[in-house]
């Protein structure tokens, strides 16, 4: 044998090897997991486009991709396309990805806007392709899975697997979407409201001035435009559909401008379209939830009014309120809210609609409709009864501030008059009135014996609270609130001006002033205090005040 | 990280609002690894009151809390969850794994996202940083973690996402792969031949 053939033979293995690892094939390999979304739902097209939207809840799908070869792989690239709605659309690059490395992506599609003119279901499918620098067409990645577009006007309570659901608030998973339906930019119902603004209210400025009594005779006066254009109450479509493993209610739910335009609604629909008014005029809308029902409200300077807004029933139904009996009975059921709400039961909750928009939750985009508003124009024409004699009718809702006309009815003085106060008083020495729509809890603590009572905002920001001590001076009753709170972790300083009480309260959770009166009570000193987290208090002063100023 | 922030407070939302004003503090820790991916682990110690109520609704029922985890953070794939109690001190330890949480921009750094804006975060060490938060709507429970990064990091800078919410960047070598060892094989059994080659030919 050559002497030269072993060291050649060893060189060319060396050229070999070293050519392999300067020049790999472009394989690699990927290993993907996929979770979907069972369905989608049209008018939520803004909610799948937002990423930040209720933290990124409502995606299309997700993808978890493992680099399982043994090489790195470059440029990463994801893509994806839903046939007929969405072209080839580049999702996430990655830069690179070493061997074992995991990479998680997420869809939010962006949906063009005439996905809202969907009026059918159907099956659509999702393809996805991965591919990498150097990949060749066998290497590339293809996945594709089908799922369920519902049509315009439907909503699914739920998106939890049916195996996985625990209790009533998983049933209705999806309420945080139902702002999708309120539609107060939607050309239609701009015009409906100004025309109700116009020739019902004949002027509003509940907006501007933020006075609950004005958004009150607002949303009466809106009550009364559905009246007198005989809007009637009707059923929709509510049917358990199942797509993949999750079953949920579906409701056919009719849009705003088709309440308006069609002239009747279900209690859902109903309060979507006063949702929809009322934001369209500045008004912070509210949609109270109770197991098989949902009525409209408001919510202003901290405190939240309703009206039972199927109170329209319809000739053929009979039983038609007024629009005074409808808000005094919306006003009834919101207290029945607050009790349970407080009580933790999850069949009571509420869709603040404005919160949830912050929150990304925005409504589906709808276009321009000229038909639409001619049926509008053709409905105010029944608003033209109002002329005659409209006016006392409306100018009830105000609380007996009469002659107001659109000014607002500018002369209550104070926050306990007319709507404000809910008319209920606390018992025993140093009561005072109850705010509309704050809940009362007697001893809300057991283990603090002393807090007899607790007075509380809806959002938990604001409280007045009975303290019964037994002491025989103030000074003495409020060192022994001092210890008592230290024990919580909290700091109590106040100073005292005859019976009258300032103070703040330090804890972790931030500053809490208050203000109190301090009297004999039951068990020896009664301190009644009330206050607000410092964040809180601007917005929460005028009820304060009209609690301290209520005391007797 | 993204979202860590709303997952973690869920079983404290309904406690009573006195009770939620005490010194509440949870702590996690979370160690990025050489491939991107977290280890994270939260734990807290409750009052009685609240313990009570964590047991009834989380405690007592982990895959109700692994639900309601994965579901507060939609984004990525949670896996290997453990909880720990020790009724004793009324403290719980969830640990989980979160893989891909940090990825490779295209100009090829590593990414770390906080999902906050002008996120108040302090450096520890040179891979170790803290940021303290006190969410006011979630009964303003303190709330400290620690990033730690791998060895392999370096160059660990804070920065901007273009949506303005702060996001960590840094360098990262990656494991060394097959093709590397090949490499430094091919270049050997080269050298070797030649040497060999050279040996047989001129001595």
């Amino acid at each position: 044998m050559k002497k030269w053939l072993p060291p050649s033979i060893l060189l060319a293995v060396g050229a070999i090897v070293t050519g392999m690892a300067l020049f790999p094939a472009g394989g690699g390999d990927l290993e993907v997991e996929i979770k979907k979304a069972p369905y989608i739902m049209p008018a939520v097209h803004n909610v799948y486009a937002d990423p930040s939207a209720l933290n990124g809840k409502y995606y299309l799908f997700k993808a978890r991709i493992k680099n399982t070869s043994d090489r790195t792989l470059e440029n990463v690239r994801v893509r994806y396309r839903v046939p007929g709605y969405i072209e080839w659309t580049e999702l996430s690059v990655i830069g690179r990805m070493f061997p074992g490395q995991s990479g998680v992506v997420a869809c939010y599609p962006k949906f063009n806007d005439d996905i809202t003119k969907k009026t059918t279901e159907s099956l659509e499918k999702v393809e996805i392709s991965i591919d990498w620098d150097g990949a060749g067409k066998s290497d590339t990645v293809e996945e594709e899975f089908s799922f369920k577009m519902m049509n315009r006007n439907e909503f699914a309570y739920s998106n939890i697997p049916g195996s996985e659901i625990s209790g009533y608030a998983d049933l209705y998973d999806n309420n945080d979407l139902i702002p999708c339906f309120v539609t107060p930019s939607d050309p239609v119902v701009k015009y409906y409201t100004q025309i109700v603004q116009e020739k019902v209210m004949k002027g509003e400025a509940a907006s501007i001035t933020q006075k609950p009594e004005d958004a009150a005779r607002f949303m009466l006066s809106l009550y009364e435009a559905t009246l007198l254009s005989h809007m009637v109450y009707s059923g929709t479509k509510g049917i358990p559909v199942s797509a993949d493993d999750v079953s949920s209610l579906v409701q056919t739910l009719r849009l705003p401008r088709e309440v308006i335009t069609g002239n009747t609604g279900l209690c859902i629909e109903l309060s979507c379209f006063y949702a929809s008014v009322m934001s369209a005029a500045g008004i912070d809308p509210i949609i109270f939830l109770i197991p098989g029902h949902a009525y409209p409200g408001f919510k202003m300077q901290g405190q939240y009014y309703a009206i039972e807004a199927t109170g329209i029933n319809g000739e053929g139904l009979g039983g038609i309120s007024s629009a005074e009996e409808a808000f005094q009975k919306g006003q009834k059921q919101l207290q029945e809210f607050v009790q349970m709400a407080q009580q933790g039961h999850p069949g009571y909750s509420i869709v603040d609609v404005h919160a949830l928009n912050q929150r990304g939750v925005r409504s589906m985009a709808l276009g321009d409709d000229t038909f639409l508003k001619q049926k509008v124009d053709k409905i105010a024409e029944n608003f033209g009864e109002l002329r005659t004699n409209g006016n006392e009718r409306l100018l009830a809702a105000g609380s007996g501030n009469g002659g107001g006309g659109n000014s607002g009815g500018g002369n209550n003085s104070g926050n306990d008059g007319g709507s404000v106060a809910s008319g209920r008083r606390t018992s025993g020495p140093l009561s005072f009135t109850v705010p509309s729509g704050w809940s009362m809890r007697q001893r809300p603590f057991p283990q603090m014996p002393v807090y007899t009572l607790l007075v509380e905002s809806p959002d938990q920001m604001a409280n007045a609270a009975v303290y019964d001590v037994p002491a025989n001076s103030v000074d003495e009753a409020m060192g022994y609130l001092q210890q008592l709170f230290a024990q919580y972790g909290s700091q109590l300083q106040y100073q005292l001006n005859g019976n009258q009480l300032q103070g703040v309260t330090y804890s972790n959770a931030g500053s809490w002033v208050w203000s109190g009166v301090a009297g004999r009570g039951p068990a020896g000193i009664r301190i009644v205090a009330a206050g607000a987290g410092d964040y809180a208090l601007q917005q929460y002063t005028p009820q304060l005040s009209s609690i301290i100023s209520s005391i007797r | 990280m993204k979202h860590l922030r709303n997952t973690l407070f869920f079983a404290l939302l309904s406690v009573p609002a006195l009770l939620s004003a005490q010194n509440l503090q949870q702590k996690i820790d979370m160690n990025i690894d050489g491939l991107g991916n977290a280890a994270i682990s939260i734990s807290m110690t409750l009052p009685a009151q609240q313990w009570q109520m964590w047991n009834q609704n989380f405690g007592n029922n982990p895959s109700a809390l692994k639900r309601d985890i994965e579901r507060s953070m939609p984004g990525y794939f949670l896996e290997d969850f453990k909880l720990e109690k020790n009724d004793m001190e009324r403290s719980f330890t969830i640990s989980l794994a979160a893989p891909g949480i940090c990825k490779v921009d295209k100009k090829g750094r590593w990414v770390l996202e906080s999902d906050e804006k002008n996120a108040q975060i302090t450096e520890l060490a040179e891979r170790k940083f803290m940021m303290v938060q006190s969410p006011p709507d979630l009964g303003g429970v303190q709330q400290t973690t620690m990033i730690s990064f791998p060895q392999q990091a370096s160059d660990i800078k804070l920065d901007k996402d273009a949506f303005g919410k702060t996001v960590f960047r840094f360098e990262m070598d990656g494991p060394s792969s097959a093709s590397g060892i090949l490499l430094w094989v091919g270049l050997a059994l080269l050298v070797a031949g030649l040497s060999w080659l050279f040996f047989v030919l001129f001595r």
